[in-house]
């Protein structure tokens, strides 16, 4: 298991990474996410704490929620600028990672808990424990392949898992219920609208989606001789998100981020071989 | 290569993050974030029962009736339904949406009405036969 887990990976695929993630949390806070800055406004009697803001001495939200956001776009923004330079990536990185588990508890608190943001966390956590690595690096490192397969068992415990909560909450039978039906009715869009007459599609959708989370996920772990099928599996699970964005408009938009650690970002940065002469 | 004590942190690690969400999974609840139960979409609907959705709307001052969604007042549908047990035993919570919406839309009418309703589309083998009900479950007026 631990030459799974350590298996040396290339250090431009970290940064380039980096680079990607500390970009993205702006994206996500200022126009994805926007109702977590909201809950500025909403009344502290409506803060449902989870058991991390229990345990943790967070206080209620308030006003402050909107320096938060500033200081974890700021902090992202440099975190991003730091990267490209190589420089300080544990301090940055863990100061984005903390900054951002604290306004997930913002997000999370009010009644509604989301799935999509696990391997995100997982990934801000685990990106700074690499150290320095710059974007034309071609070493390859334990510590970063650490970073990778920490990253990827996130990814394939979010839909592995999702499948056995399936099981746990709806039962054996959640394949032949009609929760997919409730979903189109509560958030149709005109491509998902007219399945609601076609249950046989919807019916066989959740067949497939117990097969794909169950069995097809956790091929991602595997370290192909070819890697153009972890490629594959990716960009497939990708099309999967962007599917159910145009089925019920729900996407997994920080999960997506990180399942971008699976493909071969380096190549971005780094020429691998040299040009084949024809 | 990492040292020895690099290695050991990081299999710890691995096993540590691992276990709690093992747990999370199996017997954890959402409470436990960010290692509950990965439970969007989890539960089963009856393909031969009703189907539950909530709305929440307002009435302004100026007699305009309004889609209460995070955009006016930073509350989301699924966290209202998330809490809706509450707002159903003491109603009066609702003017907390209304105090939301004053602050967050200010140049806007002010609520003077709003409700939490309960819409129920009934299924027949997994296809809606076009049979809903609405119900008020919880009512604040200013």
């Amino acid at each position: 298991m631990t030459s799974w887990l350590l298996q040396p990976v290339c250090l431009a695929r970290i940064a380039v990474l980096r680079v990607i993630v500390y970009l993205f949390i702006p994206v996500d806070v200022l126009l994805t996410t926007t109702f977590v800055r909201a809950h500025a406004q909403v009344p502290g009697e409506l803060y449902a704490p989870l058991r991390i803001g229990r345990l943790l001495p967070l206080p209620t939200p308030g006003p402050w929620v909107e320096t938060l956001q500033v200081l974890l776009v700021t902090a992202s923004l440099t975190a991003a600028v730091l990267a490209v330079r190589d420089r300080l990536p544990r301090l940055a990185g863990w100061v984005v990672a903390g900054l951002y588990l604290q306004w997930m508890v913002v997000a999370m608190s009010y009644g509604k808990v989301d799935h999509d943001r696990f391997a995100f966390l997982v990934t801000l956590f685990v990106l700074p424990s690499v150290g320095r690595a710059g974007l034309r690096s071609t070493g390859r490192t334990q510590a970063a392949g650490w970073a990778l397969s920490m990253i990827t068992l996130a990814v394939v415990a979010t839909y592995t898992l999702a499948a056995v909560a399936k099981l746990r909450f709806g039962g054996w039978d959640w394949v032949d219920g009609a929760t997919l039906t409730r979903a189109v009715l509560r958030r149709s869009t005109p491509l998902s609208e007219p399945l609601l007459d076609v249950p046989g599609v919807l019916h066989a959708a959740q067949y497939g989606i117990m097969i794909m989370e169950l069995l097809v996920a956790p091929l991602l772990l595997v370290r192909w001789k070819d890697p153009r099928r972890t490629w594959a599996l990716a960009a497939g699970f990708l099309g999967f998100h962007l599917m159910t964005f145009a089925m019920i408009t729900i996407i997994f938009l920080p999960h997506c981020i990180a399942l971008l650690a699976l493909l071969p970002l380096e190549r971005l940065t780094v020429r691998t071989r040299a040009p084949v002469a024809a | 290569m990492l040292s020895e004590t690099g290695r050991r942190v990081r299999t710890a690690l691995t096993l540590l993050v691992a276990v709690l969400v093992l747990a999370g999974t199996f017997v954890g609840q959402d409470d436990d974030f960010p290692f509950g139960p990965f439970r969007m979409y989890a539960t089963r609907d009856d393909p031969d029962g009703p189907v539950m959705s909530t709305r929440v709307e307002a009435l302004d001052t100026a007699g305009t009736l309004r889609v209460v969604d995070e955009r006016s007042t930073g509350l989301k549908r699924a966290e209202v339904e998330g809490q809706i047990r509450r707002f159903v035993a003491d109603p009066e919570l609702l003017a907390l949406l209304a105090q939301a919406h004053d602050r967050l839309r200010p140049t806007e009418p002010a609520y003077a009405e709003v409700r939490v309703v309960e819409l129920s589309y009934q299924l027949a083998d997994s296809r809606p036969t076009g049979g809903q009900s609405e119900r008020v479950v919880a009512r604040w007026t200013r």
